[in-house]
């Protein structure tokens, strides 16, 4: 995985990114966890309307030698889903910081929220 | 501590990702489970099978000992012909499964990683009174595995040509960039290719001729991940998952294996023939299933027959090839009704049965379906 992520991505310890976008916070799963993953055949994701805390599984994600559960990042109420990921869960291995995005939420606690996710670099050297 | 193979250097260099299987320090991937089990079944694909256990039997009584230890009937064998067998314990549960040769002077049992301890002093225990020695050579024999439609080429290529390449479940010696292997045309992923026996020392060695030669035919290094998707889609048993010590071979549905008219008594004999002879009720048994719902049930998973949980998913995964989620599970007949059961036992009635999975906590429709899932295409 060679991509660099967007400026401004904060990402968790339990290997998420979010993207603040306009009102809306986009989720997404980091590189290194794809990179751990491997081969991503299936993305269950939740319905849309759906509330979360953060630290709430969100989302399952089964590559070929295991199936995941994916934590919020940050508290919110789900507004979108990466419909595209039903039928090609490969997008999520090939681009991690684009079209594998998962779900987009409203979030009314980000300032919260955000206390505790790491910046890019900070995250690298978590995992590294 | 986790054993290294004499491949585990090359497996870095290739980039491996290593996970601990069976006691061994393994490549799980390469590049990409999907592509590696791809490459296997259109190109060739080369597998470091070193973790295997190869135990020589010889001496005036190892046909007997064999016999004991076996429910296959260990003196029709023919000299350099492999033979798939089990290593029941008393109750006709499986310790292992096994691979036998049958070379020249003496019997080589091929045994699985995680049970060469088990297995050897199951051995010892039982080669008691006979006049037998046995020959751990775990320890200084490497495993390389060529599989695929390519296979023979790449062999071909390396000097063996295919007229003196060995047929099908048949081993022999050879000489590979000079040096003295047992090359035999068995493998564990429904494709047709090789397993090639060697001198540690020398794995590393015909390892990178292997890979630079196999250039022409596009080979690849497969890790565990594409081995465990190749043998599944080829509804071959995997010990410790599919089968186990209070599993019968009938159970696991291995009946095929198993001949009925074998005289010498062994190990489990009792229970196994009369499962055999139809004279014992199966108390459970391996079926093969393809899933209806879009969801993976893996290793664990509650399986629900009208209803009624009565079984466990022993293996699941997607299926490269087919582009659908399959899987083995186990069915118990304890808790189903007479009916039921009875179908679940006859072939053509069991083929097409819908059972459901629990997957994170909801259940899922599936189908119990023939095997293998994907045709083997060995080359007989």
């Amino acid at each position: 995985m060679t991509q660099t992520p967007p400026e401004g991505i904060l990402c968790s310890k339990s290997h998420e990114w979010m993207l603040e976008e306009g009102d809306l916070v986009k989720i997404g799963l980091t590189d290194y966890a794809v990179e751990q993953l491997g081969d991503i055949v299936f993305v269950e994701l939740p319905e849309v309307g759906a509330e979360f805390s953060k630290g709430e599984v969100f989302a399952t994600i089964e590559s070929v030698k295991a199936a995941s559960e994916i934590y919020m990042p940050v508290s919110g109420k789900v507004v979108e889903v990466n419909e595209e990921l039903i039928n090609a869960p490969e997008l999520v291995n090939e681009d991690v910081w684009g079209k594998g995005w998962l779900i987009k939420v409203e979030s009314n606690s980000l300032q919260e929220d955000t206390l505790g996710l790491l910046e890019y670099e900070d995250y690298q050297e978590e995992v590294s | 501590m986790t054993n290294k193979t004499p491949l585990y250097d090359e497996h870095i260099k290739l980039g491996a990702k290593m996970v601990e299987f069976g006691g061994w320090d393994m490549p799980i991937q390469y590049s990409s489970i999907l592509k590696e089990h791809e490459n296997t079944r259109k190109n060739v694909g080369i597998f470091d099978v070193s973790h295997m256990g190869q135990v020589f039997v010889s001496g005036k009584d190892a046909l007997n000992f064999l016999q004991k230890i076996v429910p296959q009937d260990v003196k029709k064998f023919s000299e350099n012909h492999a033979h798939y067998c089990q290593l029941p314990n008393l109750e006709g549960g499986l310790i292992d499964d096994l691979i036998i040769y049958k070379l020249k002077e003496k019997y080589l049992i091929i045994v699985n990683a995680s049970r060469q301890e088990v297995d050897y002093d199951w051995f010892l225990e039982n080669a008691k009174g006979f006049d037998v020695k046995l020959e751990n050579k775990s320890n200084e024999l490497s495993m390389i595995a060529l599989q695929g439609p390519k296979a023979y080429k790449l062999l071909a290529l390396c000097g063996i040509e295919e007229d003196l390449q060995p047929e099908f479940f048949t081993i022999s010696k050879a000489k590979l960039f000079d040096l003295d292997v047992l090359i035999a045309r068995t493998g564990y992923t429904g494709e047709d290719g090789f397993e090639i026996i060697l001198e540690n020392s020398s794995a590393p060695f015909v390892w990178q001729k292997l890979i630079e030669l196999g250039k022409d035919f596009e080979i690849m290094p497969v890790g565990l991940g594409a081995r465990d998707t190749l043998r599944l889609e080829a509804a071959l048993c995997l010990y410790g998952s599919d089968i186990d010590e209070k599993t019968t071979p009938l159970e696991a549905d291995l009946g095929w294996s198993v001949p009925k008219d074998k005289v010498e008594d062994y190990n489990g004999k009792e229970l196994i023939m009369a499962q055999k002879l139809g004279k014992a009720p199966l108390r459970k048994k391996l079926f093969a299933f393809e899933m209806q719902d879009r969801i993976i049930a893996r290793h664990g998973a509650e399986v629900y027959i009208d209803g009624i949980s009565s079984g466990v998913v022993t293996s699941g995964s997607i299926s490269p090839t087919l582009g659908k989620n399959i899987g083995l599970c186990l069915i118990s007949f304890d808790k189903l009704s007479e009916n039921l059961a009875t179908s679940l036992n006859t072939k053509e009635k069991s083929i097409g049965m819908d059972i459901q999975i629990m997957v994170r906590n909801k259940l899922y429709n599936a189908k119990i379906v023939k095997k293998p899932f994907v045709e083997k295409k060995y080359k007989k």
